[in-house]
């Protein structure tokens, strides 16, 4: 079902936690709430479940307003990141549990149980208690025990980060299937922006309580709303350089740099603020052994091979920026180097209000 | 060297032991001894004519049964109601932060009222329980008992619920159940070995308290074992053998039930000391 958080602020005694925050969420929506520790997502999530009361603002399911629904009525499913089994259960009463406080008759609840528990592969394990299972079958169990009823919404909070990284990107894999599957309406909170960008059909990004960006995952990436977004998504981050745009010479000069700038971008550019930051991602930028027109001498800091591609550190008088190179490129630290930007795909932002400018 | 360091621990365990049995081992051969044999010098230790004479003294002559009938009844009853009354205390104060720190306040507040010694309230008490016409009853010693009771187990409990994560209640009323619910279902059975350690101390007070129970109790119909036991000190004699006998009786209920729960008792002591 639909989900709206209308003006949400959440308090607790001095700090502001959740500050004004709105989301309108469709139906069969997977929305991921991604933002650093302590940006307010997890309080988010927590505010739509009952756990926390909201300060101010309005959270509504379906239309209907819950603030004053006690937990157990609203009708969700949630994951936790401990997964939050209960430990004196078997497997099949955990997963029972919703089925079993909602008085369901036990044959059919045992049908139920072993019916998630096939669709997540974890028949074998109905008889044993949660501390005999590993970490990836107890991310199941808390699954199974979800999606065992069909609620208005499911809710997950940092379900995979206690999983190793090969498991990790394979559960993320099967919660994906899973949500095709079942087409409910998903809140999914994580700092991990691999998971944010893979699984969601939007991504809302939060940082100290405020939302920055609420859209598909490639305009977050395309179309950073701020300098924040910009830096908080992609690996390696958003290289920033700080400078003046000369309005006559249609270029940009910063920190060393000078970059000429396109038509498009000086109309853009028009009528704004001289002082700007531009963002550009390491792999808008090209790196030469030899000069070639129009690229930049840089030095070598350091070389980080990945296998698959290789992260160039280098320095431009003082100017640190991030660089992704081929596999095979190989440079010795201090060695000159001559950079090239993709400059139709730079970033501007207001050096005043980090904002986007174009 | 180590042989050594061993032989000293067995024999300083040997004697911590003899020190601990000695007045039991005393106390069982007395109620066996005819008195001749009690105050034999020296003292038979083993060599004497059993005989079990004080314990049909005790328990048919006299009404020591019917105080250890008084006396498990007020214990299971102020045990139970203590523990139902402040397990849910407990929990409150454990999950519920009130306004102005009124949490951590009323829980010192609760402790302290086992800060000064117990005879100051006996005197109150036996006055309000005669307003109430419950000098010598066994309501009495259930209703004081409780209130005895109350702050300890609120402690107790309140340490094992503070120690259980609130991620498992959540997740309970995330699925539906209430808090009520939950409490029951997720809660209670975790803190079961805390429960049981807490029971079994309350029923230890319960069984031996002396004070209340001689101020507010002088009829055999209410009277408790410990009250009946002392009451054998008269004048005239002291009947060592009959006393004996209700004493080696009086230890057997809680005996058993510390025997049976032993496994939960360790448990719950050492509840959130290591990660279960």
């Amino acid at each position: 079902m639909g989900i709206s958080f209308r003006n949400i602020t959440k308090r607790f005694g001095d700090t502001l936690v959740v500050d004004d925050l709105s989301l309108e969420i469709d139906d069969g929506e997977f929305i991921v709430l991604l933002g650093p520790s302590g940006c307010g997502k997890t309080t988010t999530l927590r505010m739509l479940a009952g756990l926390e009361q909201t300060s101010s603002g309005e959270i509504c399911i379906g239309g209907e307003r819950i603030n004053d629904v006690p937990t157990q009525h609203r009708d969700l499913a949630m994951v936790f990141q401990s997964y939050a089994l209960y430990p004196h259960m078997t497997i099949a009463e955990n997963i029972g549990y919703p089925l079993r406080v909602r008085k369901v008759e036990r044959s059919e609840r045992a049908a139920r149980v072993k019916k998630v528990a096939s669709m997540l592969e974890i028949e074998g394990l109905l008889e044993r208690k949660p501390r005999q299972l590993s970490g990836g079958e107890r991310q199941r169990v808390a699954l199974a025990r979800a999606i065992i009823r069909e609620p208005r919404a499911y809710l997950m909070d940092e379900p995979l980060s206690n999983l190793d990284a090969r498991l990790r990107v394979q559960m993320r894999g099967e919660l994906k299937r899973l949500q095709h599957q079942l087409k409910t309406t998903t809140i999914y909170v994580t700092h991990d922006q691999a998971e944010a960008m893979t699984l969601a059909h939007r991504v809302a990004v939060m940082s100290k309580g405020r939302l920055q960006q609420f859209d598909s995952p490639m305009n977050i990436y395309e179309r950073p709303a701020n300098r924040f977004v910009a830096e908080f998504v992609g690996s390696p981050s958003m290289n920033f350089i700080e400078g003046l745009i000369d309005f006559e010479s249609r270029e940009f000069n910063g920190a060393g740099i000078t970059i000429g700038l396109s038509e498009n971008q000086m109309q853009v550019l028009s009528g704004r603020s001289a002082q700007v930051i531009v963002g550009v991602r390491p792999e808008h930028m090209s790196i030469h052994s030899t000069p070639a027109p129009g690229a930049l001498a840089a030095r070598v800091y350091v070389t980080e091979l990945m296998g698959n591609e290789t992260f160039v550190f280098l320095t431009i008088d003082k100017q640190k920026l991030i660089a992704r190179a081929p596999a095979e490129f190989r440079a010795e630290e201090e060695s000159d180097v001559w950079l090239q930007f993709v400059n139709e795909k730079l970033h501007f932002f207001s050096s005043a209000t980090h904002e986007r400018i174009g | 060297m180590s042989a050594m360091k061993r032989t000293a621990k067995y024999l300083i365990l040997f004697l911590a032991l003899l020190v601990a049995i000695a007045p039991i081992y005393w106390m069982l051969t007395i109620s066996l001894k005819t008195e001749a044999d009690q105050f034999a010098s020296p003292p038979r230790w083993i060599a004497f004519t059993p005989t079990l004479s004080h314990y049909y003294d005790a328990f048919v002559e006299r009404s020591f049964g019917q105080y250890l009938v008084t006396s498990a009844l007020v214990a299971v009853l102020s045990t139970a109601a203590a523990l139902v009354i402040g397990t849910l205390a407990a929990y409150a104060l454990a999950r519920f932060r009130l306004p102005f720190d009124l949490d951590q306040k009323l829980s010192l507040w609760i402790l302290s009222t086992r800060m000064f010694p117990a005879i100051v309230t006996a005197i109150p008490l036996f006055l309000m329980m005669r307003d109430l016409q419950l000098l010598n009853t066994r309501l009495s010693l259930v209703i004081v008992y409780t209130g005895f009771n109350l702050p300890f187990v609120v402690w107790m409990m309140r340490g094992f619920f503070a120690e259980l994560p609130r991620d498992l209640e959540e997740a309970a009323m995330v699925d539906g159940d209430s808090r009520l619910g939950a409490l029951r279902r997720v809660v209670l059975p975790l803190v079961a070995p805390g429960l049981a350690a807490t029971a079994v101390f309350c029923l230890i007070v319960s069984w031996n308290e002396f004070l209340f129970a001689l101020v507010l109790t002088q009829t055999d119909a209410a009277m408790t074992l410990p009250v009946g036991i002392a009451g054998r000190v008269t004048q005239y004699e002291i009947k060592w053998g009959v006393m004996s006998a209700a004493g080696a009786v009086a230890i057997v209920p809680i005996l058993v039930f510390a025997l049976a729960v032993q496994k939960y008792l360790v448990r719950g002591l050492s509840l959130g000391a290591v990660k279960g």
